[in-house]
C-alpha cells in the first residue's frame, strides 16, 4: 500500500512557522501578543481577544493524553497495513490540546505523562508523542 | 410556554432505497406530512430545509425542493447543521410564526445517503487536517468522549451495551425501523471495534429516507386534523470550537439547551415521561442523561443498566429505535417518535399517559445542541 500516499500537511502563510519548526525538531505555537493565551489551533486572530498579534514559541513538548482512541476501521487505504492505531488528544503542559498520535506503546491511557517526538513522513516532519516518566 | 404546535409529521420508507435521491425523498415526505396534517399545499407558507448528504445543490436546497414543489413562501431557507438541523429548523419556524413571518412552516429533510454512497469517513478538522495522524470518520470524536468518560467515570463497553440494546428493542417494536432483529449485551460486545472504545453495535445506521415536519400556531393547530402537539419549550447552545475548548469532550453546550427547553416550558426531568435523545453513537445517549438532569454527571453509565432506558423502565429512551436502529435520519424521526408518543400513536411502543417528551439533536460532531419539550395542548 506504500504507493497511495498518507494525508500530508497543507503548509500556508498562516501555518508556516508550525510546519517548519516541527522539522526542525521544534513544536512552535502562537502566544498572543495581546494577552498571552498560547493557541492552537493555528489562527489568524487571538480567540480570547482577537488581538492580531502574536510570536511563535517553542512548547517543552511535555504533556499528558486528554483522550485517546484506538482505529481498527480502515478509513483512508494509506493507513490499511497501520491499524490498529492510536490517535490521541493531548494536553500541553502550556495549555493548548492538540491532536496526534501516541506510539512506542499499545497502552495509551487516559492521564498518561508523554513527550513529543518528531516524525519524518513522506514530505513532511510531524509531532507525535512517546511515554515518558513522570518528573 | 410557546403558542406554536407540531401538526403533521411525514416519513418515508427508510433504509435502502434504490432509485431514490434526497430530491424524491423530501418531496415524498412533505406529501405524506401534508396528508398527515390534513392542510393544503398553499396552506404552507414557509419552507426550511436540511440538504442533507447528497443533495447536489447543497445551500441551494430550499430552492431546489420549492420549485419542485411549486412554492412561494414567505419565509425559505436551509440549514447545513447535521443532527442538530431537525431541531433548530423547527424552532425557527416556531419563531418565525411568533414574530409574524409565517404563518405555518415545513421543514424537510430528504438524503440517499445509502444507496448515494455518502462518505461519513473523511478526515476530520478543517482542510481534513487531522488526516494526518489518521483521524477519520464521524466515530472518531465521539469515541474520544467515550474514552475520556470511561477513564473520568468508569463508564463501561456493557454499559454502552445498554443503549444499544434498548435501541435495538424498540426497533423490533417499529415496523418502519431497518434493523428489528433483537440484541444482548454480549452482541454488542462481540461486534467488531470501529474506533476503540466504540464497536460497530455503538454507531447509527447510514440510511435513504426523508422526514418532514409541519409547524403553526396553537390557534391553527386546534382545527387541524390531529390532536396537536406544542412545542412547550425549546433551547440550543453551540459552541464552534474543537480542539480550543477543554470542554469540547464534555459538550456542556447539551445541558445549556435541555435547561432553556425546561425553563420556557416551565417543568424539570421529573416531568419527563419519555425522551428521544439523539444517539449517533452510544456513548452520546449517556451525556444527554447526564445533561438533562436525569442523573449526576458520570453516571449515565449506571444510569442505564438494568432497563431504564428501555419501554416499561423508568425513563424510556428512543422508544421508535433511534438513529442506532430505526434509521439514521439525523434526528428527525426523534421529533416524529416524540409527536406520535403526545398524540398516543405509538401502537405497541406507545408509554401509558405520556404527556411530556424530551426531544435532542446534536450535530457537527459534538458541536451543536438543541433541545424541545412536546406536550398535548
Ligand atoms: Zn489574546
Amino acid at each position: 500500500m506504500s504507493e497511495i500516499s498518507r494525508p500530508v500537511p497543507v503548509v500556508t502563510e498562516e501555518n508556516r512557522p508550525f510546519w517548519e519548526g516541527l522539522a526542525e525538531g521544534r513544536l512552535l505555537l502562537q502566544r498572543c501578543s495581546g494577552c498571552g493565551h498560547p493557541r492552537y489551533p493555528i489562527a489568524l486572530v487571538c480567540p480570547r481577544c482577537l488581538s492580531k498579534e502574536h510570536g511563535w514559541e517553542a512548547m517543552s513538548g511535555r504533556g499528558t493524553v486528554f483522550s485517546s482512541v484506538v482505529f481498527h476501521q480502515v478509513y483512508h487505504p494509506a493507513f490499511a497495513d497501520r491499524v490498529p492505531y492510536n490517535v490521541a488528544m493531548v494536553e500541553l503542559d502550556e495549555g493548548p490540546l492538540i491532536m496526534t498520535n501516541v506510539v512506542g506503546t499499545d497502552q495509551v491511557t487516559v492521564g498518561m505523562p508523554v513527550q513529543v517526538i518528531f516524525t519524518a513522513i513522506e514530505g513532511a516532519v510531524i509531532h507525535q508523542f512517546v511515554p515518558r516518566d513522570p518528573e | 410556554m410557546t403558542d406554536i404546535a407540531i401538526v403533521g409529521v411525514g416519513a418515508t420508507p427508510q433504509g435502502k432505497l434504490p432509485g431514490s435521491t434526497s430530491l424524491s425523498l423530501a418531496v415524498d415526505a412533505f406529501i405524506d406530512a401534508l396528508a398527515d396534517s390534513g392542510l393544503a399545499k398553499d396552506d404552507i407558507d414557509g419552507l426550511l430545509t436540511f440538504p442533507g448528504t447528497t443533495a447536489p445543490e447543497q445551500g441551494l436546497n430550499y430552492l431546489r425542493l420549492g420549485e419542485e414543489l411549486g412554492m412561494n413562501p414567505l419565509l425559505t431557507g436551509s440549514l447545513s447543521m447535521g443532527g442538530a438541523s431537525a431541531g433548530s429548523l423547527v424552532q425557527m419556524a416556531a419563531a418565525a410564526i411568533q414574530a409574524g413571518l409565517a404563518t405555518t412552516v415545513a421543514c424537510v429533510f430528504g438524503d440517499a445517503a445509502r444507496t448515494g454512497g455518502s462518505r461519513f469517513g473523511r478526515a476530520s478538522g478543517w482542510g481534513d487536517s487531522w488526516g494526518i495522524w489518521g483521524m477519520f470518520g464521524a466515530a472518531a470524536n465521539s469515541a474520544l468522549v467515550a474514552s475520556r468518560h470511561m477513564a473520568l467515570y468508569g463508564t463501561t463497553g456493557e454499559q454502552l451495551a445498554e443503549v444499544a440494546v434498548a435501541c435495538r428493542y424498540h426497533a423490533s417494536l417499529n415496523p418502519a425501523a431497518v434493523m428489528r432483529t433483537p440484541i444482548t449485551v454480549a452482541d454488542h460486545q462481540a461486534s467488531r471495534w470501529i474506533v476503540e472504545p466504540l464497536r460497530l453495535l455503538d454507531c447509527c445506521l447510514i440510511s435513504d429516507g426523508g422526514v418532514c415536519v409541519i409547524v403553526t400556531s396553537m390557534d391553527r393547530a386546534r382545527d387541524l386534523r390531529q390532536p396537536p402537539v406544542r412545542i412547550a419549550g425549546m433551547g440550543q447552545a453551540h459552541t464552534n470550537q474543537t480542539l480550543g475548548s477543554k470542554d469540547w469532550l464534555a459538550v456542556p453546550h447539551q445541558r445549556t439547551a435541555v435547561h432553556d427547553a425546561y425553563r420556557t416550558a416551565g417543568v424539570g426531568p421529573g416531568d419527563i415521561d419519555v425522551a428521544q435523545l439523539y444517539d449517533n453513537f452510544t456513548i452520546s445517549v449517556l451525556l444527554w442523561l447526564e445533561h438533562a438532569g436525569f442523573c449526576a454527571p458520570g453516571e449515565g453509565g449506571s444510569f442505564v443498566e438494568g432497563g431504564r432506558i428501555r419501554l416499561g423502565g423508568e425513563l424510556p429512551v428512543n422508544t421508535a429505535g433511534g438513529n442506532l436502529s430505526e434509521s439514521y435520519m439525523e434526528g428527525w424521526l426523534h421529533i416524529v417518535e416524540g409527536v406520535r408518543q403526545i398524540r398516543g400513536q405509538a401502537g405497541v411502543r406507545q408509554v401509558p399517559d405520556a404527556e411530556v417528551c424530551l426531544v435532542t439533536g446534536r450535530g457537527m460532531s459534538l458541536n451543536c445542541a438543541n433541545a424541545m419539550i412536546l406536550t398535548g395542548a
